[in-house]
């Protein structure tokens, strides 16, 4: 009888591993009114889409369940998602067609595609060369500048207007009274992000990659490149908050802003609502980018809607597209709590708030400043290649660690030998 | 008959052994063996994750050793655990002397309060830290310039990044070290203590001449552990610097990672991955070897 027992003993111990590591976690009925939705950051209060998805699901009847997992993440999970065949029904993605563009589905079958701005279509879905629509555009930001107010005036400076913008001596020399008189610690500073540094390198006259007939040629160790690092190299010694660009801090700078630290901040207008929302202790608004060598520079992105072909509710997904895409009303509501430009043709909202109304006003007039330099970069798809690393030549550069010169050449001969495009200088 | 009983009894025995020992097994090959196969098997592809996945030999190897940034990585890990070693393991052995006093009060509060950091996840050790260290709002530097002093850099200046990163890996560890040392000291026969005490060793003499001689396999141990785990160190660089300034606090495995999950570069960063394995285990080796087969001779 003991040694029963203790056989069953033995084989329970054997087995216990065995059922907790080999058996799947029993799957939930399929129910055809859920909608799994995959985000890239937990939605605030008052959220603009999660917003829209509720409203959608408060008149279908349906149910809405979130996901949330950072862009970043986004990228080695998805793949492990889609082993595993547990794919969400719709995903708020920035790269993830442009990187498994055989998972999605075209949109352009499902829905009008001419409704959309074909600049935001071209932009979010960042597809040059096939005629598919893997990616429709919702969220459709543009990079800007924000002022502080209250230290424009305490420092006695006057904000640019669209008519007459600042040039770049004349940004920084203001920031420099801003730090001395406007009772702000930083007279400027931008988001420790690729494309926020890349406007001054395009005010410059510089870019990634130049066309060199079907192909491309590596760009980014031009005089016009290096002459843009290195003045930006002297912002991050003078004016800016050294850290944030030198890399060695996980702190925000919108946070710096938001807490009156900084006079000028370079981000864009996904933050526009947040500081709307947050920002009670001093006046604040928008102001137009500044000139460079070469002239003015915005670069226009944001986020897209796409639906993974092996997703298990995809027809759902496609029937909450067509109710957020093809009925203006829907669409508008989206964007009166966005507070962000429209992706629609004909499309858009009237902020009730004149500050809105003026700030939206100067957003408007900055698609404008969109280079051809960064459309050429976009449709060379020069980030398949290498991406962390241009990021990580920028930190080391401002941090002094090499000059400008030497860490963008050696970028360049990184990305020439991955990419097989000749280098240019 | 005696003969079948014994076979009968020998098979009992092994099929017992094999009982306790099977689930460690299955654990062991699932969870390590595996990945280690197919981590070697990738690091001779171009794997990237997905779909690709072309044989291409010794290539990886060969960029590998080209690579100017992946001795960069590994010269920083070593300086980053030599440096930081001493203080991983003679900081919990005092304090756990000190906690096995009779002369101390409040001892299991103190452990307890001693171990609570350990129980952390790295996250909340990093947000932790960076509330401290933090440039522009940390506390530390509050109570400097609030004390006249100048703010520190510690964002900027490579030797302080490397220092609060290292300082937040001794807060996170110190408990379990401790707990290791205080195992020991309590295994340590209470007689050669009286002894010593007849003898008349003084306090200091007998921590010095009979504590830590006896703690040596305990100390092995310890040192073991914290070298691997300072080799290893990840999460509280991702959580504290993200790396910077520049890529100054990059340490290897960070390296594995960044080339692997934000590169894409599987194939590279299991090649990368294999080799480190092997410089470990030779540093494990070194160790073992140097402290007599870890004080077992």
């Amino acid at each position: 009888m003991k040694k029963a027992i203790a056989l069953l003993l033995l084989a329970a111990l054997i087995m216990v591993p065995a059922f907790a590591g080999g058996s799947k976690e029993p799957k939930a009925p399929e129910n055809p009114t859920v909608l799994r939705v995959l985000l890239s950051e937990e939605p605030t209060s008052g959220d603009a889409f999660t917003s829209t998805l509720n409203k959608w699901a408060e008149e279908t009847g349906n149910t809405v369940d979130l996901m949330v997992i950072p862009y970043d993440d986004q990228l080695t999970k998805f793949p492990l998602m889609a082993r595993n065949n547990d794919l969400p029904d719709l995903i708020a993605t920035t790269r993830l067609t442009r990187l498994y563009p055989d998972e999605f589905i075209d949109m352009t079958d499902q829905i009008d595609i001419s409704i959309f701005e074909p600049q935001a279509l071209m932009i979010i879905g960042q597809d040059y060369t096939t005629n598919q629509n893997l990616c429709l555009p919702y969220q459709f930001t543009i990079t800007n500048v924000f002022y502080n107010k209250d230290a424009f005036e305490k420092a006695g400076i006057e904000a640019p207007t669209p008519d007459d913008p600042w040039t770049l001596e004349e940004l920084r020399a203001n920031a420099q009274i801003l730090q001395e008189k406007g009772g702000v610690k930083y007279g400027m500073a931008m988001d420790d992000s690729r494309a926020r540094y890349d406007n001054m390198m395009y005010m410059y006259g510089g870019s990634m990659v130049q066309k060199a007939g079907d192909s491309f040629a590596v760009a980014i160790n031009s005089p016009e490149t290096i002459a843009a690092l290195t003045e930006f190299i002297e912002w991050n010694n003078s004016v800016m908050p050294k850290a944030i660009w030198a890399g060695g801090t996980t702190d925000n700078p919108a946070d710096y802003f938001q807490n009156g630290d900084v006079g000028i901040y370079f981000s864009g207008s996904w933050n526009y609502n947040m500081f709307y929302q947050n920002i009670d202790s001093f006046e604040w608004g928008i102001m137009p980018s500044p000139v460079g060598p070469a002239g003015r520079s915005a670069i226009l992105g944001g986020s897209g809607l796409a639906v993974p072909k092996n997703a298990s509710n995809s027809a759902l997904a496609i029937e909450f597209i067509k109710w957020f895409y093809e009925n203006p009303e829907n669409f508008s509501y989206f964007l009166s709590l966005d507070k962000g430009l429209s992706s629609i043709i004909g499309v858009t909202y009237t902020p009730d708030d004149p500050k809105v109304a003026a700030d939206y006003e100067i957003l408007q007039t900055e698609v404008a400043n969109t280079s051809e330099l960064f459309n050429v970069d976009e449709s060379s798809s020069w980030r398949n290649y290498y991406d962390n690393e241009y990021r990580d030549a920028l930190h080391q550069a401002v941090n002094g660690d090499m000059s400008a010169e030497e860490a963008l050449t050696e970028f360049a001969e990184m990305l020439s030998r991955k990419s097989g495009w000749e280098m240019l200088y | 008959m005696a003969a079948s009983s014994m076979k009968m009894h020998k098979i009992t025995h092994t099929a017992a052994f094999w009982g306790f020992v099977a689930p460690s097994v299955v654990l062991f090959t699932i969870f390590f063996l595996i990945p280690l196969v197919l981590s070697i098997a990738f690091s001779f592809t171009n794997f990237d994750g997905w779909k690709t996945m072309d044989f291409v030999g010794l290539a990886n190897f060969a960029e590998l050793f080209r690579d100017k940034n992946f001795y960069g990585a590994l010269g920083r890990t070593f300086v980053y655990t030599l440096f930081s070693l001493p203080f991983k393991v003679i900081i919990p052995l005092l304090i756990a002397a000190l906690l096995c006093s009779d002369r101390v009060r409040f001892k299991s509060f103190s452990r307890t309060l001693v171990y609570i950091p350990v129980l952390l996840s790295s996250l909340v050790v990093g947000i932790t830290i960076n509330w401290m260290f933090s440039a522009e709002y940390g506390l530390v530097n509050f109570l400097i310039t609030s004390a006249g002093g100048k703010a520190l850099d510690w964002a900027l200046n490579p030797y302080l990044a490397t220092f609060v990163i290292s300082f937040a890996s001794n807060w996170a560890s110190t408990g379990f070290y401790m707990i290791i040392f205080i195992g020991g000291i309590k295994s340590i026969s209470n007689d050669i203590y009286e002894a010593a005490s007849i003898d008349g060793c003084t306090s200091k003499q007998t921590f010095l001449k009979i504590t830590i001689p006896m703690l040596a396999p305990t100390t092995f141990l310890a040192v073991l552990l914290a070298t691997v785990n300072l080799l290893k160190e990840y999460a509280l660089v991702q959580g504290i610097t993200q790396g910077g300034p520049g890529i100054k606090t990059v340490f290897i495995i960070q390296y594995i990672f960044d080339k692997g999950f934000n590169s894409m570069q599987y194939g590279y960063a299991s090649a990368i991955s294999f080799i480190v394995m092997i410089i470990f285990a030779l540093i494990a080796y070194v160790q073992f070897r140097f402290s007599n087969n870890g004080g077992e001779n």
